[in-house]
């Protein structure tokens, strides 16, 4: 899902902001420029919930390397 | 003012804790993991750093396994009270602090668990770490579930062989949990190396950090009971707690100045090296010992145990009275029980206490001397 604030930016909602923080380390280990950003209440449907954002351009990239970091995506992008 | 009352809180502590806590307070002060706005983000930042810099430190790949308590003691009963089951028995070391030894007392007298004492030997020079695991061996039972122990005790230098024993308790498939209360930037600890499941440390003492950060660090896969609920910043509209750590366990707002405070700290250990720091320390008790050898009204309880700490008694001058006497001296130790009953017992200091000489890397051989110079005068009135 292409991020609606930021053109060509797309997200991952993720959970807790600690989980959040640990898939954007994944993500600037692996090369993806990604930060964390509070997730839309639409996105998560169990309140409150942080998510990372990313460029779409690398969204393959992105989702592969939270998976094989063990990172639940819990909507958004994955 | 001479201060060697480290192993109850450090101090003073270094620099850059202080400024870090004055940044964080000035400029990241929002409420981590609650917000979106930028000061919630920084301070969710700094919070992640530093459970980032303690699974480094002791040797886990998982910050997300870093649990902020208020303290060690909160993290030890969260590691108990989360971890037992109806039925368990225990093993505790003869050594442990009340943080371990109270609550699993009141455990106990529920009827939740049952516990038995492990002979630490801390008493006779020639103790191994064979020896020690031999009895705790003698002492299992079907229903042992855990073993709990302190790495380092907080009235002598008696240091226990954590390695041998987690890999006593991986080979028997028993919880190991390590009150690193005095160990925690003095010794190294590496969780998953050691078979430790949960590893729990106040910020304050050997981490340079601020009193109000403590942390319980818990195994891979390791999952507890929470012992208190409440907003943890995710899930919100669910009625349990989340199931993932550390917010699992994190009911309400952390101590965000702190803990930034903590980082810095462990910083500043990393960088002395915790190597350097215990052998700092363990240099100015040899110097005293030595200088107190003249002084026949004082004895070393323990002298086979080189280390941290320095435990004295005076037979003619109540603990207490000792304490007060170098206090108006200008000296500050701990006097009396060290609240750890069973350590006392074990070393037969239960009926009076004893004076505790904790100094820090940062005590001088002049401290020393004027301990001794303190001493004389006060055992020769």
């Amino acid at each position: 899902m292409q991020n609606q604030g930021t053109p060509g930016t797309c997200n991952a909602v993720i959970g807790s902001v600690t989980q959040a923080m640990r898939a954007q380390r994944l993500l600037v280990g692996g090369k993806v420029m990604a930060r964390v950003i509070k997730a839309s209440p639409k996105e998560t449907g169990r309140g409150c919930a942080y998510a990372v954002t990313y460029p779409c351009q690398q969204a393959d990239e992105a989702r592969e390397l939270l998976r094989r970091g063990g990172i639940r995506i819990r909507g958004g992008d994955g | 003012m001479i201060y060697l009352d480290n192993a109850a809180t450090s101090f003073p502590k270094p620099a850059a804790v202080t400024e870090a806590v004055l940044h964080c307070l000035r400029r990241e002060g929002g409420n981590p993991g609650r917000g979106g706005h930028r000061l919630s983000m920084l301070a969710a930042e700094r919070l992640y750093e530093c459970r980032e810099e303690i699974a480094a430190l002791f040797g886990s790949r998982h910050p997300e396994n870093v649990i902020f308590t208020p303290n060690a003691t909160a993290a030890i009963n969260l590691a108990l009270k989360g971890l037992l089951r109806q039925g368990d028995h225990v093993l505790i070391s003869d050594l442990e602090h009340n943080a371990v030894w109270r609550p699993i007392c009141r455990l106990a007298r529920e009827g939740r668990i049952t516990y038995d004492l492990f002979p630490s030997l801390a008493l006779r020079p020639d103790r191994t770490a064979e020896a020690i695991c031999q009895g705790i061996e003698a002492m299992l039972r079907p229903n042992t579930r855990m073993v709990v122990c302190t790495h380092a005790s907080n009235i002598c230098s008696a240091l226990m062989p954590i390695r041998e024993i987690g890999a006593l308790c991986r080979r028997r498939g028993l919880l190991f949990v390590v009150d690193a209360a005095q160990s925690a930037g003095r010794e190294v600890i590496r969780l998953e190396d050691m078979g430790i499941h949960a590893l729990c440390a106040p910020g304050h003492k050997g981490l340079f950090g601020l009193q109000g950060s403590g942390f319980l660090l818990l195994g891979d896969g390791i999952r507890a009971d929470t012992l208190m609920e409440g907003g943890s910043g995710v899930h919100s509209l669910d009625e349990a707690m989340p199931e993932d750590p550390p917010e699992r366990y994190e009911a309400g707002t952390p101590a965000t100045p702190a803990i930034a405070g903590l980082c810095a700290g462990i910083r500043t250990v990393r960088s002395i090296g915790q190597d350097n720091i215990a052998k700092t320390e363990a240099h100015f008790n040899r110097l005293l010992e030595e200088r107190l050898a003249d002084l026949r009204n004082i004895r070393v309880i323990c002298p086979h145990l080189k280390g941290s700490i320095l435990l004295l008694h005076a037979p003619r001058i109540p603990s207490e009275i000792l304490g007060q006497e170098l206090d108006r001296r200008g000296i500050c130790v701990r006097a009396g029980f060290h609240c750890a009953a069973l350590a006392h017992r074990t070393l037969g200091t239960v009926a009076d206490g004893a004076v505790r000489i904790s100094p820090g890397y940062r005590s001088e051989r002049s401290d020393a001397d004027a301990v001794w110079k303190a001493l004389k005068e006060i055992t020769m009135k």
